[in-house]
């Protein structure tokens, strides 16, 4: 009698978008369960995707960042136990072990645990990896590191890895005023976004803005006696006063691996529709978890701040005690780079052979307001359509502005399995300081038919 | 109206630390949450008020607002009778978002022992400092 009228106890690991979003869905639904967050970080509820413009200075300073305030988690009464580290989870006694700053140990029991532990950064085992002087950007101490180096007199910085947060971060410098050059492996940038087609375009603007970008060039080693001060990058040493490792990021599942919790084929942490692994009760979410693309059907783990969050929207209510199914993922993403603004939803041409689907894409260059209209900047729009069904299965769209919400559209698009026969009939709105007469994506639209003839 | 790193805080009011506010009107008081409560929580789209003759107590929930994302208790400033519940709040919860310190009121309460109580709220000085470490702490 006495245990069926016990709280519930929602244990959640990681106090950011994931881990946050999964508290509140458990508190709707459960108004008394006891909630805990557990971060090993001493600042919770912040934005990592902003780091990058508070070295920028387009945000005033890093606790800009800070989305939930203690505010939130009391008014929530969600229990937050910060620089504490959850050294062990015991999936049979239902326990989880931590380990905050001071060395206090405590076993902490749950009914439901949800891992958020998200990702870390990666580095390759390159020669001379254990020099100081290396800095990464993922969490808001790593950027005060940065920030801090670059008050300190940093002029030049070399970033290994162009994907978004290395070509985000290197904008961010070079308007500090410092030189930039990134060196990516790949032969292109953006390579887990961008078709080489539609990167070539950030690319040559990236620059005219004066980054220097070497393609095609491993990091070869770090050079220097303690502190690194060069590296050698495709035969050429390039020496700066900082250096930032964006190799990119992999999911943190030590914790979860260690207590038996499966990983899937994508090397995180495996889930089903409801986000509960392997095991029961226990939940992964964020950027440590995987899902499956809704176009390919198969695991993916995509790392993007809206999929964290809509899975823990999931995960909290199902923890919770009630019923929620995350629906998949299309990897839906957008940055911006100086002047020039570029998205994707779903697969990529590549991705798409990749994956032994047989496409017809179709690209369209236009305006973003009537030609004739002043300030119209252009875009660019790509389409990406599965041969047989003639249902759109990706876009990349690259432009001076009005980027976003045709990835929206295109993303629920995709999601409604729309043909590219469908999206040509399109009825869209028109004014000439807004956009042009025929929408770019029905033109692309336009264009994939006449291929498809 | 002060303005306290972007959030209200009026004159004349009391202010306790789990974002309430008291008014005291003669023999009653009428209570209510705060601008800084309804920012944290955005779109209020449902408030679960009292009924009139319920009784509330200091410091413990007496209803709860929810919104788009979140749900927060309602917790009493002040011990009490329930003598009136702002019914157009619970029509038009938006009204919390709008106006929290005027027409988005929320009971009007007779106190049980206002004198007692009143010491551990914070009059507007204090609250205008709690107010600014509070956004500043995040």
């Amino acid at each position: 009698m006495k245990a069926a009228t016990m709280a519930k106890r929602i244990i959640i690991i990681g106090a950011n978008a994931a881990g946050v979003e999964a508290a509140s869905a458990a508190r709707k639904k459960d108004r008394a369960a006891e909630i805990t967050l557990v971060t090993q970080e001493k600042t919770a509820g912040y934005s990592r995707c902003g780091l990058p413009f508070v070295i920028g200075g387009q945000i005033p300073g890093f606790n800009d960042l800070i989305v939930y305030s203690q505010a939130y988690f009391q008014m929530l009464k969600l229990t937050l136990k910060n620089e504490t580290k959850v050294t062990a989870i015991d999936t049979k006694e239902k326990t989880v072990a931590t380990a905050d700053k001071a060395g206090n140990v405590e076993t902490l029991p749950y009914d439901s645990l949800v891992i958020a532990t998200g990702a870390d950064s990666f580095m390759p085992p390159i020669k001379g990896r254990e020099k100081q002087g290396i800095l990464s950007l993922r969490g808001l101490e790593d950027g005060e590191k940065i920030d801090q180096a670059v008050k300190d007199g940093a002029k030049s910085a070399v970033i290994m890895g162009a994907g978004l947060i290395g070509l985000e971060t290197g904008v961010a410098l070079i308007e500090r005023g410092l030189k930039v050059t990134i060196v990516e492996m790949l032969p292109q940038i953006l390579p887990q976004m961008l078709d080489a087609d539609m990167a070539k375009m950030v690319q040559e603007h990236l620059q005219e803005k004066g980054m220097c970008i070497l393609t095609s060039k491993a990091v070869e080693e770090f050079l220097g006696d303690d502190k690194v001060t060069a590296v050698m990058a495709g035969g050429e040493r390039i020496e700066a006063d900082l250096f930032i490792s964006a190799f990119g990021v992999r999911a943190n599942t030590k914790v979860a691996v260690d207590a038996g919790i499966p990983l899937g084929e994508t090397r995180a942490i495996k889930t089903d529709a409801r986000m509960e692994t392997g095991v029961k009760d226990v939940y992964a979410i964020g950027d440590c978890a995987e899902s499956l693309n809704i176009i390919t059907h198969k695991p993916t783990c995509a790392q993007l701040g809206t999929i964290a969050v809509r899975q823990g929207k999931v995960a909290g209510k199902n923890a919770a005690g009630d019923y929620s199914l995350f629906t998949g993922v299309l990897a839906s993403a957008v940055t911006r780079l100086f002047d020039v603004e570029a998205g994707v939803t779903g697969l990529t041409e590549a991705a798409a052979a990749r994956a032994k689907i047989e496409v017809v894409t179709g690209a369209i260059s236009s305006k973003t307001k009537a030609d004739y209209y002043p300030t119209a900047k252009p875009i660019k729009v790509k389409l990406v359509v599965e041969k047989e069904s003639q249902r759109i299965i990706g876009a990349q769209i690259i432009g001076g502005e009005e980027v976003t919400q045709r990835i929206n559209a295109l993303s629920f698009a995709i999601q409604k399995e729309m043909t590219v026969r469908e999206l040509a009939k399109a009825d869209t709105a028109y004014a000439p300081p807004l956009c042009e007469t025929w929408e770019p994506m029905v033109l692309a639209a336009e264009m994939v038919l006449m291929k498809l003839r | 109206m002060v303005k306290v790193e972007g959030y209200e805080v009026p004159e004349g009011l009391y202010y306790s630390k789990e974002f309430s506010w008291i008014k005291i009107e003669g023999e009653k008081v009428r209570m209510g949450i705060t601008d800084y409560a309804q920012k944290q929580l955005r779109e209020i789209v449902y408030a679960e008020l009292p009924e009139a003759g319920a009784e509330v107590k200091q410091n413990e929930p007496y209803g709860t607002v929810e919104s788009v994302k979140a749900v927060s208790d309602l917790v009493a400033a002040v011990s009490g009778t329930v003598e009136e519940v702002n019914s157009e709040v619970q029509s038009r919860p938006e009204l919390l978002n709008e106006d929290p310190f005027d027409r988005g009121w929320l009971v009007i309460v007779k106190p049980a022992n206002l004198q007692a109580e009143l010491p551990s709220l914070m009059a507007f000085d204090q609250a205008v400092e709690w107010h600014k470490n509070q956004a500043q702490a995040k």
